[in-house]
């Protein structure tokens, strides 16, 4: 999809307040014309000695000027909130596109997060700034065809010169393009490197700290920062080289009007009220160039902006990121929270695992795996680190993104076809070994939507009962709204642990399937959790390391790199 | 009112501060901007001179003599100004860096509760994001500004040569102008400042959401996220409008005061030629000059935008730069070489929330002996570990470690002899040596490899040790990722080695190999290992069993496993056979062959 078609798609997303904000726009740029016109009478009017005429031409001028500057208020003003209407569009959609479980939306998950930030935050600008440099344009044509309208009309010969630099501004531009688009590339790749490496120490800070290794890790940073003021000198130089050329451009435009009427000014057939109107509008004029120049580099840069966008939302379809979705941002907008569309329930009876395998860069990882689990059976994956039991549950999920996975998942018999979107609550609930939260309330993060009525208090109350986590909610100030800031942070290792268990439980899942809870679980936790999902009678997958989980398991499976051995 | 010109005060000395180490750079560059200002006063000059020579009469060849005249400054200016952008993004980015350097030092250095509230993504926009537009602000608009003021006063002096009263009313009427500007200019701050915080928390909220993908992928939970999105993003618009509101306000002043300009020059020349004073060339230079002016005005509202972002971005630099940790590194004492002996000396902790973490805490630990400290979860062990490392500071009591209080130990000496290996292990995205040096260049290659081994990533050093490891930790599995942290330990030679679930992700077969390591890691140290799984702690010499932040039981380890009805034993008991603990309901299930080899006696 090329970028101008897609520039039009984000522009028709909210086509209201992009066409009040277009109109004034344009409507702003018609009133240079009539104040240089106004100023060129005004220097007839004194070479002539009508001084009485000038008061009222500059009384005229100052109404004018009232005038355009109402227009741009209002223009202003609608076109902020069109601006943050195609920005959120953008940034919905490619959100929308990793937050999706399955279905057609889905894209393929990112890497590291920071780095994915720059696709939010400046492949998103460099796309409206391409739709904010054509309404600049539109408004220049306009301004220019009137404009070239009064000059031809005083001067045909001096207007047509001013082709000459207005041209080779335009020109100048249209062979840098391509310059633009390789530095612009490598100045984001800079930027990302440096904003992932900010992330990760900050991320990691107490370890940084405790390891005496902040100096080293800012000397890292130091050669990343250099190397990206780089690539920023270089992409920014040739920007502002473009725009200082085309306002000099003016300049140039004047002389040359200057040269071809010197014979016109001395004969006095070039009058002094003419040179006026000419020199108004010289600097608006070389507008309308310097836009369309920018606008090139904008094309390119919004180009390489998709070409990386595009790889967050689903099929690497670029039209995918400009989708148009219900987006209620604006402040007269209704907003209401959604409730989590989530599949029916589909009663499990038997679960299986047929044939799967998967594996990396074509080294396997886990091999040929058939399983059989019953309704309300135990299974126990267990065996050495790295055997692929990670993996294997991720692939049973349809989690294994980066993997090539083969093999069927059955659910009473029938093989799913989008395991991710099927395996769901409330068919199917997944507990990750480092379970990631978000700085919400303890419910926002259990119940992920919209808690209705009695009936989900009683289930979010059911389910910290279950994670055995009810006692410490209880004993924090808000209860179950206390806020556990950034990434869980103010809960404990084992806290988080254990209110990510809530979370997947909360929907009385068919199915559980828990990566390795005993890293941040004591002992008698574990137990405790087994018990509780014993007692609910679930059918669980678990790997576990310990007795408490074998004890009680119906079947242990043992992995030994990838390979199912008992 | 006093505390913001306070502020404004402190943030200009904050910027001269920052300029100071680049000074030669901008004062080169002051040159140039002059230089490049004067030229573009002179070519209205040669303008005047053709309207008077051709209001009086004169030849074609004369007039096109001074038309090639100014066309020879046009282009001279042009080509100036391209060499002034290279030189301002240069230095703006130069000085800048430093900044960027001096923040992530900072930050870096705040305390362990700073951290604890302030998302990873908001510290980037905030470490990276802010001082970028302090940089475009360097870069893009003090150039520009500096080019407007001396156009400005250059302007004053030529008029001077011209006619006095014309250089006095220019210099009236651009104090006027510049007065309504920088009034109206200082009002949007505030508002630029909002419309950032709105950002950072959208973004934030983008970063986290990101971060926890898989979690919500697999919980069904896009439409939760979209909302939470949606919420951020109309914050968003509203704050945007409401700076655009603003923004507009100084617009109107600018505009206001440029067309009044144009106005009253057109009116004042008209009077002045028709008293004969001035030619009507003069009234053309000054019409020139004001559209001079009106230029970079006009530039000036455009990067305006730039200078408010740069403005709220300098307040929030300077906001995150003088947020100072609790926690002081004023100790000047070194501890006696050798293992690290502990005591806790009625050591209470809360997060000044009145709700005590760690409760009158009385213990000593022995220089050398390790100890495991047991007990559920929140009952307060990570918070002794942190109190061991002076992440947190004792709300009451104190820690010393060999005699010494361990505020009185210089940080960087408690840094190389204590080391911690936390719970949760954050990698970063680097090669495989980053993450065991933390980018430290000084340990050879051989020295991570060995480290490597002895942590039991025998993989890892066999292979390239410089190929890179995804960031937050792609590659590696969460148990790996706890066997490296040890590596890290292992490079170092400290006193004292805390261990906070150092091993509990790792499986029970690469625990035992870990076992020999982690005891010859106890061989001449002071070891703390905190332990959900009571095999870890099979060799350690103590046994500290904490409940609600108390220490309920303390004692050596062979005897606390023999008391009777001792807390410590039945923890011991609950983890060797489930059928021996009476107040849980298990059902009668088939017990399987495999046992947890670490426990069988």
């Amino acid at each position: 999809m090329n970028v101008w078609k897609l520039a039009w798609r984000v522009s028709q997303h909210e086509p209201r307040s992009f066409w009040i904000g277009w109109g004034f726009f344009v409507l702003f740029f018609t009133f240079p014309v009539a104040n240089g016109w106004l100023l060129g009478r005004g220097f007839q009017a004194i070479s002539d000695g009508h001084t009485s005429t000038v008061y009222w031409l500059a009384a005229l001028l100052i109404v004018c000027e009232t005038l355009r500057m109402t227009t741009i208020h209002i223009g202003a003003i609608t076109w902020t909130q069109a601006w943050v209407h195609m920005q959120s569009l953008v940034r919905a959609n490619m959100l929308a596109a990793q937050m999706a479980s399955g279905g057609l939306e889905a894209g393929q998950p990112v890497g590291s997060a920071g780095e994915a930030l720059t696709h939010f935050r400046d492949d998103t600008d460099d796309v409206t700034q391409f739709i904010d440099g054509l309404v600049d344009v539109s408004a220049g044509i306009v301004f220019t065809v009137l404009a070239g309208f009064v000059l031809g009309s005083a001067n045909g010969g001096a207007a047509a010169v001013l082709v000459i630099p207005l041209a080779g501004v335009a020109m100048a531009t249209r062979t840098l393009d391509q310059r633009i688009k390789r530095y612009r590339g490598a100045d984001r790749l800079a930027t990302a490197a440096v904003s992932g490496l900010v992330g990760d120490l900050m991320a990691s800070a107490t370890t940084i700290k405790v390891n005496n290794a902040i100096e080293p890790s800012i000397a890292t940073l130091r050669s990343l920062v250099d190397k990206r003021r780089e690539t920023a000198v270089r992409d920014r130089v040739l920007d502002e080289g473009v725009q200082s050329f085309s306002q000099g451009a003016a300049d140039v435009g004047l002389g040359l009007v200057l040269l071809v009427s010197a014979g016109a000014l001395a004969s006095g057939k070039f009058d002094v009220g003419q040179l006026a109107v000419f020199t108004a509008y010289l600097g608006w004029l070389s507008f309308l160039p310097r836009m369309v120049g920018r606008v090139l580099a904008r094309r390119k840069q919004a180009g390489v902006a998709v070409e990386r966008m595009r790889f967050l939302v689903a099929d690497d379809l670029a039209s995918n990121v400009v989708t148009t979705r219900p987006l209620p941002i604006g402040h007269k907008q209704a907003r209401h929270r959604p409730h989590t569309h989530r599949p029916d329930r589909a009663p499990l009876r038997t679960f299986a695992v047929r044939n799967l395998s998967a594996a990396f860069d074509g080294s396997v990882v886990v091999h040929d795996i058939s399983v059989a689990i019953e309704r309300g059976s135990f299974t126990v994956i267990t065996g050495p680190i790295g055997s692929g039991k990670t993996t294997l549950l991720r692939a049973i999920l349809g989690l294994a993104h980066q993997a090539e996975v083969t093999g069927d998942v059955l659910w009473n018999d029938r093989p799913l076809l989008d395991r991710q979107a099927f395996l769901v609550p409330p068919n199917c609930s997944f507990l990750p070994q480092v379970p990631q939260l978000i700085s919400d309330s303890v419910a926002d993060n259990i119940v992920l939507g919209r808690i209705n009525g009695q009936a989900d208090h009683t289930r979010l109350a059911v389910a910290l009962e279950l994670a055995a986590i009810s006692e410490d909610i209880a004993a924090m100030p808000d209860g179950t709204d206390t806020l556990i800031g950034p990434r869980g942070l103010r809960l404990s290792g084992g806290q988080r642990q254990r209110v990510a268990a809530a979370r997947a439980l909360v929907h009385a899942p068919e199915l559980i399937i828990l990566d390795d809870v005993s890293s941040a679980l004591d002992v008698e936790t574990e137990l405790q959790l087994w018990s509780n999902l014993a007692a609910a009678g679930m059918t669980v997958i678990a790997v576990s390391h310990r007795a408490v989980a074998f004890d009680r398991a119906d079947q242990v499976l043992r992995l030994d790199a990838g390979v199912l051995v008992s | 009112m006093a505390r913001n010109s306070r502020q404004a005060t402190s943030r200009f000395r904050a910027l001269a501060e920052l300029l100071r180490p680049d000074a030669r750079r901008w004062a080169g560059l002051g040159m140039l901007v002059t230089f490049t200002s004067a030229l573009t006063l002179a070519g209205p000059l040669v303008v005047r001179k053709i309207v008077d020579l051709a209001t009086k009469g004169t030849t074609a060849a004369a007039l096109t003599r001074l038309a090639f005249v100014f066309l020879f400054i046009a282009i001279t200016t042009q080509i100036l100004s391209v060499v002034v952008a290279w030189f301002a993004t240069v230095s703006a980015w130069h000085t800048t860096n430093q900044i960027r350097l001096d923040m992530a030092r900072h930050v870096l250095g705040l305390d362990h509760e700073f951290h604890r509230t302030h998302t990873p993504g908001e510290l980037i926009q905030r470490v990276d994001g802010d001082v970028t537009s302090v940089s475009d602000f360097l870069g893009k608009v003090v150039p520009r500004a500096v080019g407007a003021v001396v156009l400005v006063f250059g302007m004053i002096v030529v008029l001077l040569f011209v006619d006095w009263r014309l250089a006095a009313g220019m210099a009236v009427y651009m104090v006027a102008a510049g007065a309504v500007v920088v009034r109206s200019r200082h009002r949007a701050v505030g508002e630029s400042a909002e419309e950032m915080g709105a950002y950072a928390r959208l973004y934030g909220g983008i970063e986290e959401r990101l971060t926890a993908s898989e979690d919500l992928r697999s919980n069904g939970a896009g439409a939760h996220a979209m909302w939470r999105f949606v919420e951020d993003s109309a914050a968003a618009m509203k704050s945007a409008v409401k700076r655009e509101r603003a923004f507009l306000r100084m617009w109107w002043a600018v505009q206001t005061s440029v067309a009044t300009g144009a106005a009253l020059s057109l009116a004042l020349s008209a009077a002045l030629v028709a008293a004969g004073v001035i030619s009507v060339g003069t009234a053309f230079l000054l019409f020139q000059y004001l559209l001079l002016l009106e230029r970079p005005l006009e530039d000036l509202v455009q990067q305006l935008e730039t200078v408010q972002k740069a403005n709220g971005a300098m307040v929030r630099v300077i906001d995150l730069l003088a947020v100072e940790g609790t926690i002081l590194d004023t100790g000047t004492t070194t501890p006696p070489a050798g293992a690290l002996a502990i005591s806790f000396d009625h050591v209470s902790f809360d997060y000044g929330d009145g709700d005590p973490v760690l409760s009158d805490v009385d213990a000593v630990i022995a220089a050398g002996r390790s100890v495991g400290i047991v007990g559920r979860t929140g009952s307060g062990k990570t918070t002794l570990s942190r109190l061991l490392l002076r992440l947190v500071e004792a709300t009451s009591g104190a820690v010393v470690l060999n005699g010494v209080p361990i505020a009185e130990i210089p940080m960087d000496v408690l840094r190389r002899r204590v080391a911690l290996i936390p719970q949760e292990v954050e990698l970063v995205a680097g090669s495989i040596r980053d993450n065991v040096t933390l980018f430290d260049p000084a340990p050879s290659d051989e020295a991570v490899c060995t480290a490597l081994r002895l942590a039991g990533l025998e993989t890892l050093a066999d292979g390239d040790i410089h190929r890179p490891l995804g960031s937050g930790g792609a590659g590696l599995s969460a148990g790996e990722a706890q066997l490296l942290a040890l590596a890290r330990v292992w490079l170092r030679d400290p006193d004292l080695v805390v261990l906070d679930e150092a091993t509990a992700r790792v499986d029970p077969v690469t625990e035992v190999r870990l076992e020999a390591a982690v005891r010859e890691l106890m061989s001449g140290r002071t070891t703390v290992i905190i332990a959900h799984r009571l095999s870890t702690l099979r060799h350690v010499d103590e046994i500290i069993v904490m409940e609600h932040g108390r220490i309920v039981e303390h004692g050596d380890r062979a005897a606390l496993a023999e008391l009777d009805g001792g807390r410590f034993r039945r923890l011991l008991l609950l983890a060797l056979d489930t059928d021996e603990i009476p107040d849980l309901e298990i059902p009668d299930l088939e017990i399987p062959e495999i046992h947890e080899p670490a426990v069988t006696p």
